[in-house]
C-alpha cells in the first residue's frame, strides 16, 4: 500500500475560450473546453502510482462539504482508495480560465476553506491506524486554515515511530517545523515568496545553504528546485545539480508531483538505491509532463526515454 | 470473471470500537453511509455499525411503528436517551459480524450473498482482513447490467 497525504486539497476547473474578456459572458458548448478534476499534490502522486501499476493506493486528508462527496468521487474514479475526514467547512474550488487569442491565464484560487480542531485530531487518529500496510508515505502540498503548522511534524513522528519512510513536498512554516522529525526525502516548494526557511532565494548559493540547512535540521536527502534545475543533497554531504537538455516547457502542472512519483517507484522496485538513478527517473517524469499538456503519468516507458536529456553533475561546495 | 475490485467503491471511511457514538453520527450524515465498518487500531476488519442499530436503542420500544399523535414524545424520547448514547463506545453498538467480502471474490457470489442475506452493503477486505471498501446494491446492478449488455453483445 502507498499511502499519499493532501491535506487541502481542491476541485479544479479549467476553462478554455477563445478570448477572456471582462463584462463578456462565456459559453462553453463542448466538454474538451471544460476540464474539472481533483486537485491536490499528494493525490496528484497517488493518481500516477496507479498508472504505473501500484494495486492499492490511499490518499488520506481532508474533504468539507457536499462538494467534498464529489471530489471523493472522483477520486475514487482514479481507483485510489479515498481515505477523508469529512469537514463541515466546504472544499476549494479554483478556477483558471485560459484564452486562446491572444494567451491568457487568469486563475482564481480559493482559500475558504477552514479545518476545526476536532477534525484535526481525528486526521491523526485516522492517520496512525490507515498506515499500518504502507513502507513509505509521500506529504505534499499546503495546509488549510485551522490546522497548526506542525502537523507535518505531528504526521512524520507517527510514521518514524512505526518504522516508515517519510518524503515531503512543503513549503514555508510547515516545512521549516517538520525538519525536526527527521523526514528521509524532502523537497521544498514556494508558494507565494521565493524563500525557503525564511531565506531569500536570488543566487544558487543561497538555494545552495537552504538545501544544507534543511540537511542540518534534520533532513537526511534534500532536492531544491532551481529555476528548471534540481540542487540534490545527498546524505553524505555531496551536492548535485540536475538539468534537462533543450526543454520546451508548456505546463507545470503536475510536474513536480511526477518527479515524486518517479523517484519513489525507482526506490520501491530497485534494492540496490542510487539517489542519482532516482533523481534522473524524477526528472525524466517531470520533463515529459512539462513538454506535454497531460497532468497525470500515464506509463514508465514515456519517460524512460527521456532520460538522455538530463545531466547531473557535482557541485564544489 | 468480473471480481468484486472492478465493482467496489473504494474508501477507508471507518470508526474504531473506543470511538464515540457521537463521533459515528457525525462521520455517517456528513459522508451519507448509514453504515460504517468498524476496524481495530490497524485498520483490520471488526465489525460493523449500523444507524439502524443506534437508532433503535433510542427508541426502544416503538422504532418503525411511529404513529402521528405519539411522534412528537418519541422525538422527544429519543432526543433524551441520546444525550446518555451519544458519548458510549462504539463497540457496545456495533455488530461483530465477519461477513466482509474479498476483493478478488466472484461477483456473483455477492450476488448470492446480498440476496440472500438482505444485506444492501457489503464490506471488502483484502486477504489479510485489511478493509479496502464496501459494495452495495447499486454497485451489484452495475455489475448485473454490464454481464445483460455483454450477453446482448
Amino acid at each position: 500500500m502507498i499511502t499519499t497525504v493532501t491535506l487541502n486539497p481542491a476541485i479544479d476547473r479549467e476553462y478554455f475560450v477563445d478570448k477572456n474578456e471582462v463584462m463578456k459572458n462565456q459559453f462553453i458548448y463542448d466538454d474538451e473546453h471544460l476540464k474539472v478534476y481533483p486537485g491536490g499534490k499528494g493525490l496528484i502522486s497517488a493518481i500516477n502510482f496507479k498508472s504505473l501499476g501500484y494495486h492499492d493506493v490511499q490518499n488520506i486528508g481532508f474533504v468539507g462539504g457536499k462538494q467534498g462527496l464529489f471530489f471523493e468521487k472522483m477520486v475514487q474514479k482514479h481507483d485510489i482508495i479515498s481515505n477523508y475526514i469529512y469537514t463541515e467547512s466546504e472544499i476549494r474550488n479554483n478556477v483558471k480560465i485560459i484564452g486562446r487569442e491572444p494567451a491568457t491565464y487568469t486563475q482564481y484560487n480559493d482559500y475558504t476553506f477552514k479545518v476545526e480542531k476536532e477534525e484535526v485530531d481525528e486526521l491523526i487518529v485516522r492517520f496512525r491506524r490507515s498506515i499500518a500496510e504502507s513502507d513509505c508515505i509521500l506529504m505534499s502540498g499546503s495546509v488549510p486554515e485551522g490546522v497548526d503548522f506542525d502537523i507535518y511534524q505531528r504526521l512524520i513522528k507517527i510514521a518514524k515511530k512505526q518504522g516508515k519512510h517519510v518524503f515531503l513536498q512543503a513549503s514555508g512554516e510547515a516545512l521549516k517545523l517538520a525538519l525536526e522529525s527527521e523526514p528521509d526525502i524532502v523537497t521544498p516548494y514556494f508558494k507565494h515568496h521565493k524563500t525557503i526557511l525564511d531565506m531569500e532565494m536570488n543566487d544558487k548559493k543561497d538555494y545552495i545553504r537552504a538545501g544544507k540547512k534543511m540537511q542540518e535540521m534534520g533532513a537526511k536527502r534534500v532536492m531544491v528546485p532551481f529555476h528548471c534545475d534540481r540542487l540534490l543533497f545527498d546524505r553524505n554531504g555531496d551536492v548535485y545539480q540536475l538539468s534537462p537538455k533543450g526543454y520546451c516547457i508548456i505546463n507545470w502542472l503536475g510536474a513536480s508531483d511526477a518527479y515524486n512519483t518517479a523517484y519513489l517507484d525507482y526506490a520501491f522496485k530497485t534494492d540496490n538505491f542510487d539517489f542519482l538513478e532516482a533523481n534522473l527517473r524524477g526528472g525524466a517524469a517531470a520533463l515529459w509532463v512539462a513538454e506535454n499538456k497531460e497532468i497525470y503519468l500515464e506509463n514508465r516507458k514515456d519517460y524512460n526515454s527521456y532520460f538522455d536529456r538530463l545531466s547531473i553533475n557535482k557541485l564544489e561546495v | 470473471m468480473s471480481s468484486v475490485k472492478d465493482y467496489m467503491v473504494r474508501t477507508m471511511n471507518s470508526i474504531t470500537p473506543d470511538d464515540s457514538i457521537r463521533k459515528a453520527i457525525i462521520i455517517m450524515y456528513r459522508s451519507e453511509q448509514s453504515v460504517l465498518p468498524v476496524v481495530d487500531h490497524q485498520n483490520l476488519f471488526v465489525g460493523t455499525i449500523y444507524s439502524n442499530n443506534i437508532l433503535k436503542n433510542i427508541i426502544p420500544e416503538s422504532f418503525g411503528f411511529l404513529d402521528s399523535s405519539r411522534l412528537f414524545y418519541e422525538v422527544n424520547e429519543a432526543v433524551e436517551n441520546l444525550k446518555y448514547v451519544k458519548d458510549e463506545k462504539v463497540e457496545k453498538y456495533m455488530a461483530r459480524n465477519r461477513d466482509a467480502v474479498k476483493e478478488n471474490s466472484d461477483m456473483k457470489k455477492i450476488a448470492d450473498i446480498m440476496l440472500n442475506n438482505k444485506e444492501s452493503l457489503l464490506f471488502v477486505i483484502n486477504d489479510q482482513g485489511y478493509l479496502r471498501g464496501f459494495i452495495e446494491r447499486s454497485n451489484l446492478l452495475h455489475y448485473l447490467l454490464d454481464e445483460t449488455e455483454g450477453d446482448a453483445e
